[in-house]
């Protein structure tokens, strides 16, 4: 509120010869076409506040005159001071704190800036008041005229879509989110605030309190498979913020397409309608059969169509599923009266048809459920719906209502657009944009076909599950996307950091096979450590307190001893304990640019960590524990790059050996977004326990982020979640410099210190073997 | 020593779905043993029972779990005042006194100790006991039927090969919706409508096996629900509590489930 509290300083009487109030009117006389507007503007202002205010707005114009704010600047503020205008009519404080901040975000970025800035204003007042709200949109759009001078003037014409979620947090964090996805790049900031950029569309598009498709796929998925017992493939759409119609579901082929959220929706209803859509589109697919041939049906015949598959189904459905109706029944709202169009009569038919109660005495309704009655008895005939709907339509055509192809939309909104059951054949469907999406669904079908078994949704990991299959670009493969925390924001930024799997390049085996002959003392240790943790199968306890079987011989001890009068010794039982190992392990090991430092042995910090990797792996496999290798560096948020030289399912042998020998030095460590994907890699490890050991040089860091403390903020918050997920994750740190960052991370408990990194082999597998035996 | 207390006097209920009766009858009659699998609840015990009573044998059950041993089904020493007496496990009574054992959940028991009954399942018919010095050849009676479930299979816990190739198989599932509403009937004593409804339900969590549920709701599940409405708990409530609760802890497939279930219900 400084802005505020300066502007007071401008309430001086203004009797004094150079008082803001004479010296704008001084400088009006200078401007012939500016002084008609600003006369009416003081006109209307001297009406509602006295002198004093009236000196500090006019102190407000100067101060806009000063920094070179231009005739549309001002003009835009004299408009949004006049009575007519959003700010609030009763006090002056609020024109103050525009005209301000106004002068603010030109000094920053601009006259341009500036004007639209003042002209977003009444939208910014619409949806925030004049409370501090409205403060802190001021402040956010000051913020942004600093850091991005630029994208100003795109957000401020597009205010009113970027405030569709309703509150000043959401603006902010919309404001933040831009800066930091372009982490500089004008460009790219440009895109966002233009909203030309889907993160951008997204994040308005998403209103507070309302449920995204994401948070209710699981469920959603699990209700749809255990009502017809075959798993749907459910996608989301990204949800538009526009004033059109919701966009309704849509089938291509066997996929359910939903939107990211319903508007308007929010919490348990919006829950509901997930299920109620996705129950209708599955419906479809699981009790229908086949498409329909478009032929010559005008769209009308088409809609009439669709509504009696649907009723169909529905009925269809209801018969094995009575509770459905239930789901559905809330949305089918439509009431006999009203204009009547198309669209209201064939709501009020689809209501006739679903409700059996519903009382509705319109011809053309009655006509329909009479005929639907009619053709009960062929339920299961598909082609009863083609007929009845043809009919209806033609009814409908000659009843010369109105029936608009382009705005029509299916109502209720659980149900499926329609045009996923109609083969459209060699014809290109007709214009419009309803009946270009199934063209728009069958490409999108054949994308995810084709990078098919990976992306399976079966396989979402529940906790660590926020992670998403996406397709690969040229920059290498593309295999998730995971969030990341932001620190100074205090939330979670979904999708931030995109994760590639980078082919392995194979080195030359024999390095490291050389390597470990050299370290020939080491491996007999560890070599001993295995021997020493083998799967024991049984063993068994001599002489215990207590146990499942008798001693015998401890037994006839003890009787030998009761006979001769002297104490037994109780011990007289056996008992077996089972060395069962159910323990699979990941290695993610760091390999940014950093591990290209030397030692003063000479090796590099990247040929210890090889090292000492190749005895542990060759430990573990000797041992029998499934274990995976996993290697890391990042190149910005958009590029963390991860090399798997040895998966959980391939055995350890020589082609891992050449794969790990392969490993280069290079780039920097963003390790939140390792530790998400590792932890995603070994949930699919069926073992009991799970361990990640992290090796890494240092702290977390990379090119885009510039406090590195963000960086381990979010590792920390990973890590966190591998373990609410059931692995135990461990962080190795190198040298001295990464310590504190590295127990903020996985706690102290969980964090090894290597001071010398020439003694990292032997540490590491100690650690290892310390690990496993608990 | 005699047996009577193993014996079954009532005839167990036992639903045929098949020729299970057919194929265990010849296996008795040629002494095979017999392996029975399926998902817990659909029957086996019952079946076993069954066919004990219905056979005239005394019928010993041994629950396999994880840390039984080998004496646990073969017998071992106990110390009383005189010295060491050797007790026979539950195998070797049947063994020796001709019964049929029933290894119940067999895999549940660790594989080195499941090779005792080896010799009893071929050719030999006999039971060594090394530590009492002793061969039992098995009774005339004698015939040797384990369980087990498929569904909990992992690289873990699965029957040796040398094993499984002993036995002769029956394969249980869940029943066809009428038969299984027609058992719940008979066993919850509710009626025929509330019954269907439970089977529909069934079929939900059924679907959900492998998308989140390791296995569906019982044939026995169903019964206990049948049994809470029959002793006056609203059907939603006994289906929470006898369905949904115990199957699975996940919140979502919980969600899932309820709503699943409420499209059953009318």
């Amino acid at each position: 509120m400084n802005a505020a509290k300066q502007a007071t300083l401008h309430l001086v009487p203004p009797d004094e010869e150079d008082s803001a109030t004479r010296r704008i009117h001084r400088l009006m006389l200078q401007r012939e076409t500016l002084r008609p507007m600003f006369l009416v503007a003081w006109d209307d202002l001297s009406h509602r506040f006295d002198v004093n205010e009236l000196e500090a707005w006019a102190g407000a114009v100067l101060t806009l005159a000063h920094v070179n704010a231009g005739p549309a600047c001002l003009i835009a503020y004299w408009e949004t001071s006049k009575s007519g205008g959003a700010a609030d009519r009763q006090e002056i404080a609020p024109l103050l704190v525009a005209g301000q901040m106004a002068a603010d975000i030109c000094r920053n970025a601009g006259a341009r800036a500036a004007t639209a800035a003042l002209q977003a204003l009444p939208v910014a007042t619409r949806v925030f008041g004049s409370g501090p709200a409205l403060a802190r949109w001021w402040r956010t759009m000051e913020l942004l005229a600093r850091q991005a001078p630029e994208s100003v003037a795109p957000a401020a014409d597009n205010i009113a879509a970027i405030l569709g979620p309703g509150t000043i947090d959401a603006f902010e964090n919309f404001v933040a989110t831009g800066l930091k996805f372009a982490s500089g790049n004008r460009v790219r900031r440009l895109a966002f605030f233009r909203l030309e950029n889907d993160l951008a569309r997204r994040m308005i598009a998403r209103d507070l309190g309302s449920v995204t498709f994401l948070e209710t796929e699981i469920e959603l998925k699990a209700f749809v498979t255990a009502l017809w017992g075959k798993p749907p493939l459910l996608r989301s759409f990204a949800a538009d913020n526009s004033q059109a119609p919701q966009r309704r579901t849509s089938i291509a082929g066997p996929l359910i397409r939903l939107p990211e959220t319903f508007r308007g929706v929010q919490g348990d209803a919006a829950r509901a309608l997930f299920r109620a859509a996705a129950a209708h589109a599955q419906a479809h697919l699981v009790l229908g059969n086949g498409l329909f041939p478009v032929g010559t049906l005008k769209p009308l015949q088409i809609a009439l169509v669709n509504l009696i598959e649907d009723a169909r189904i529905e009925t269809l459905a209801l018969r094995q599923l009575p509770g459905l109706r239930r789901l559905w029944a809330p949305y089918h709202v439509a009431t006999p009266s009203g204009v009547v169009a198309a669209p209201t009569l064939m709501a009020r038919l689809a209501r006739a048809l679903f409700d059996p109660a519903y009382v509705d005495d319109d011809s053309f309704v009655a006509k329909g459920r009479a005929m639907f009655q009619a053709a009960l008895p062929r339920i299961d005939d598909p082609a009863i719906s083609r007929e009845i709907g043809v009919l209806l339509g033609n009814d409908l055509g000659q009843m010369r209502v109105q029936f608009n192809v382009k705005t029509y939309v299916v109502e209720p909104v659980y149900r499926d657009d329609g045009l996923g059951l109609w083969d459209f054949g060699e014809n290109a469907p007709p214009s419009g944009e309803v009946m270009e999406l199934p063209v728009d669904a069958v490409r999108m079908e054949r994308q995810e076909a084709s990078d098919g078994n990976s992306s399976e949704p079966d396989e979402q990991g529940e906790a660590l599950g926020r992670g998403q299959p996406v397709a690969p670009d040229e920059r290498g493969t593309v295999i998730a996307k995971y969030p990341e925390w932001d620190r100074a924001d205090g939330i979670e930024r979904p999708e931030w950091t995109i994760v590639r799997e980078v082919a392995a390049r194979a080195g030359d085996p024999r390095l490291i096979e050389a390597a470990l002959d050299h370290a020939d003392a080491l491996r007999s240790r560890i070599g001993r450590l295995v021997r020493g943790v083998r799967i024991g199968r049984t063993i068994r306890l001599n002489r215990q307190h207590d146990g499942h079987d008798i001693d015998i011989d401890a037994a006839l001890d003890a009787g030998i001893a009761l006979r001769t009068g002297q104490e037994p010794d109780p011990r007289v039982f056996r008992s077996s304990t089972s060395m069962h190992r159910d323990l699979a392990a990941l290695l993610l090991i760091d390999v940014s640019e950093s591990t290209r430092d030397r030692l003063a042995t000479g090796a590099t910090i990247l040929e210890v960590e090889r090292l000492a990797v190749a005895v542990l792996a060759e430990a573990m496999g000797r041992l029998g524990d499934p274990f995976g290798l996993l290697a890391f560096a990042s190149d910005g948020r958009e590029d963390v790059r991860m090399t798997m030289i040895k998966s959980f399912e391939e055995p350890y042998d020589r082609s891992c050996i050449a794969r790990l020998a392969g490993l280069r030095s290079g780039l920097s460590t963003r390790l939140g977004a390792a530790l998400r994907h590792a932890g995603k890699v070994i949930a699919k490890a069926n073992s009991g326990r799970k361990l990640l050991i992290v090796l890494t040089d240092g702290e977390p860091s990379d090119i885009d982020v510039s406090d590195p403390l963000d960086l381990v903020e979010d590792a920390r918050r990973a890590a966190r979640g591998l373990k609410n997920a059931g692995t135990d994750a461990y962080g190795v740190v190198l040298g001295k410099t990464g310590i504190q960052a590295a127990s903020r991370i996985f706690g102290r408990g969980n964090t090894m210190m290597v001071h010398r990194i020439e003694d990292l082999p032997g540490r590491l597998s100690e650690l290892y073997f310390r690990l496993a035996r608990r | 020593m005699n047996l009577d207390v193993y014996r079954i006097a009532d005839e167990p209920y036992y639903q045929p779905l098949g020729h299970e009766i057919a194929t265990f009858q010849a296996a008795y009659a040629e002494r095979l043993p017999v392996m029975l699998k399926g998902p817990t609840g659909c029957g086996k015990t019952r079946f076993v029972e069954h066919m004990a009573w219905r056979l005239g044998k005394p019928l010993i059950t041994v629950a396999a779990h994880e840390d039984m041993t080998a004496a646990d089904l073969a017998g071992r020493y106990l110390l009383e005042p005189q010295g060491t007496v050797w007790h026979d496990g539950p195998l070797t009574l049947a063994v020796r006194h001709g019964a049929i054992c029933y290894l119940d959940e067999i895999v549940e028991a660790r594989q080195d100790t499941t090779v005792v009954i080896h010799p009893l399942t071929d050719a030999r018919r006999i039971l060594p006991l090394e530590k009492h010095n002793e061969i039992v050849p098995a009774h005339g009676d004698f015939q040797l039927t384990i369980s087990y479930n498929p569904g909990y299979q992992s690289a873990v816990k699965d029957l040796k090969e040398s094993t499984k190739q002993r036995f002769v198989a029956i394969d249980f599932f869940y029943p066809p919706p009428a038969t299984e509403a027609a058992i719940i009937v008979r066993e919850s004593g509710t009626d025929d409508k509330l019954a269907g409804i439970l089977v529909a339900i069934a079929q939900r969590s059924r679907n959900l096996q492998g998308h989140g549920l390791d296995e569906g709701a019982s044939t026995r599940m169903l019964i206990h629900a049948g049994r809470m409405v029959h002793a006056g708990l609203p059907l939603d409530v006994a289906v929470q509590s006898s369905i949904v609760l115990p199957i699975t802890d996940n919140p979502d497939i919980r969600a899932a489930l309820s709503d699943a279930i409420q499209a059953c219900l009318p």
